[in-house]
């Protein structure tokens, strides 16, 4: 049972965060580079894997890049975000692919971190993943007021004083390492899932933006904590099932959502 | 009386072709100053350059001794449009005490009172009406007491009966706070009642003076190019 100690541990501690950036994410429209960063950092990891190095290092290294680039090629050319983040991302993949040509065999780290395997987290992982995340859930803590006018309105977020490029840079640089750390859990495929199921849950419930964060965070709990218990019993993939249970929870608060308004 | 802004020889452009070209005035403190001209005549420009959102390519800006960015702590902000997601769960609480955190809620209630949105402060962003909106903007302006107040436009987009009330609470908002004003406006009539000021742009400067001594129908038509008249606003009748 250790293993599924360590997966629940690294689960809640990727509930808190990824969650609470999705809403940001959400508001903000950029569900794509979610997306990119995860696909991107197949580089890192194929680099990892070549190289004999820990293939998470290497994708945190790339994800990280891939926000600062996206930062600075959003602020230095005309090109538009979904441009950038389209071309930085099939690079970051098409490099990964490349770098892997040159192993050859069977590589069950690429699986792992194709799909995620919540289930093979080491005591290591589980420690970087609950150290990154206690910082990150505390930087978000503390600049969540500048996120949200940021993303609600750039030109008067700066007038209150705000400095809207630094914070920028920050939150790509959040959200990137953020995605790295869901990626070993959930994979490259499915880990951009959980920063929007539970927005979006958080959304349709939420009377408030504070009660929206709250909502979105519990969903993704509930989300990773049923999954992980129904993956367990039915022996079936774990990441797939978090994302199964949240996308469940979401159609229920659709349903829940619409039979109230009938009732009110 | 101390001049709360000084613009010496600003020049701007967005691209190649200047947006404002040697443009120099100031506003006195307390003054009630209004940027005129047709559209595309650098106004906003203008008011972007005030406020410290771009950078002049020439010439220099002064808010109270400061450059604008600096300046920042002094001013408050109504902008043209306000684009958000409207969908999105956020109170109008909420908005104001992330606006400004250091502000005290007992200060945030004090402007709803005044604006009259007191009873909106659970609403949602998103549901409020066009004139709310400003109103519940003007709150978010106010709140940090600022010397100086940049409203854009600011009835764009309000019906009648709301840019009357607007205008009488910006009207009102000036005698109590005593506030220096500059706002953005195409609404001559308007300018006309409430301006201590006005500055004609048509990406040069025009005239700047009184309105009785800039509001002629000679200066409008150079202005606008066309037989502009003052009209009777529905707010001042």
């Amino acid at each position: 049972m250790a293993f599924m100690q360590r997966a629940l541990l690294a689960g809640i501690a990727i509930g808190l965060i990824l969650p609470f950036l999705g809403v940001f994410v959400s508001m903000r429209r950029m569900a794509f580079f979610g997306d990119g960063i995860a696909h991107a950092s197949l580089a890192g990891i194929a680099l990892g894997i070549v190289t004999g190095a820990n293939p998470f290092w290497g994708a945190l290294a790339v994800g990280i890049a891939f926000g600062i680039g996206v930062y600075a090629l959003e602020h230095k050319t005309n090109l538009s975000s979904d441009v950038v983040i389209g071309v930085l991302f099939t690079s970051g993949l098409a490099l990964g692919v490349v770098l892997m040509s040159f192993q050859h065999g069977y590589q069950p780290d690429l699986i792992t971190f194709l799909f995620g395997n919540i289930l093979a987290i080491s005591q290591t992982d589980m420690l970087v993943i609950a150290g990154l995340a206690a910082v990150i859930f505390s930087v978000l803590f503390w600049y969540a007021r500048h996120f949200t006018m940021i993303a609600f309105d750039r030109e008067t977020a700066w007038t209150s004083g705000m400095n809207t490029e630094l914070l920028n840079l920050l939150f790509y640089i959040l959200l990137s390492v953020t995605i790295v750390l869901g990626v070993k859990l959930l994979g490259i495929i499915l880990v951009s899932a959980l920063l929007i199921i539970p927005a979006a849950i958080g959304k349709l419930l939420a009377p408030s933006f504070i009660g929206l964060v709250t909502l979105s965070i519990i969903a993704g709990e509930f989300a990773i904590g049923i999954g992980l218990l129904i993956s367990y019993y039915l022996d079936i993939p774990s990441g797939s099932t978090i994302i199964l249970t949240g996308s469940g929870m979401l159609i229920l608060a659709v349903l829940g959502r619409s039979i109230v308004r009938k009732i009110l | 009386m101390e001049n709360a802004i000084e613009v010496t020889n600003v020049a701007f452009a967005y691209t190649s072709s200047l947006v404002v070209q040697e443009v120099s005035f100031c506003v006195e403190t307390g003054a009630v100053t209004a940027i005129i001209g047709p559209n595309g005549s650098g106004k906003t420009t203008l008011l972007k350059l005030l406020l410290g959102i771009l950078k002049p390519q020439k010439g220099t800006i002064s808010v109270f001794g400061k450059q604008p960015k600096e300046a920042r702590n002094f001013i408050g902000y109504v902008p043209q449009k306000f684009s958000f997601d409207r969908t999105f769960p956020l109170t109008v609480w909420e908005f104001l005490k992330f606006s400004h955190f250091e502000c005290p809620s007992q200060k945030i209630e004090e402007y709803l009172n005044f604006f009259g949105m007191a009873q909106a402060k659970t609403a949602l962003v998103g549901s409020l009406s066009g004139g709310q909106l400003q109103r519940v903007l003007l709150v978010r302006a106010m709140i940090h007491d600022p010397k100086i107040l940049y409203l854009d436009e600011p009835s764009a987009g309000i019906d009648v009966g709301g840019e009357q009330t607007f205008y009488e609470l910006v009207d009102r908002l000036h005698k109590q706070y005593k506030n220096t004003i500059v706002m953005v406006s195409h609404e001559l009539d308007v300018v006309f009642h409430f301006a201590t000021q006005v500055i004609c742009l048509n990406k040069k400067l025009l005239c700047e003076g009184a309105p009785r001594d800039v509001l002629t129908p000679e200066l409008l038509e150079q202005i606008f190019g066309m037989g502009a008249t003052l009209y009777h606003h529905a707010s001042l009748r």
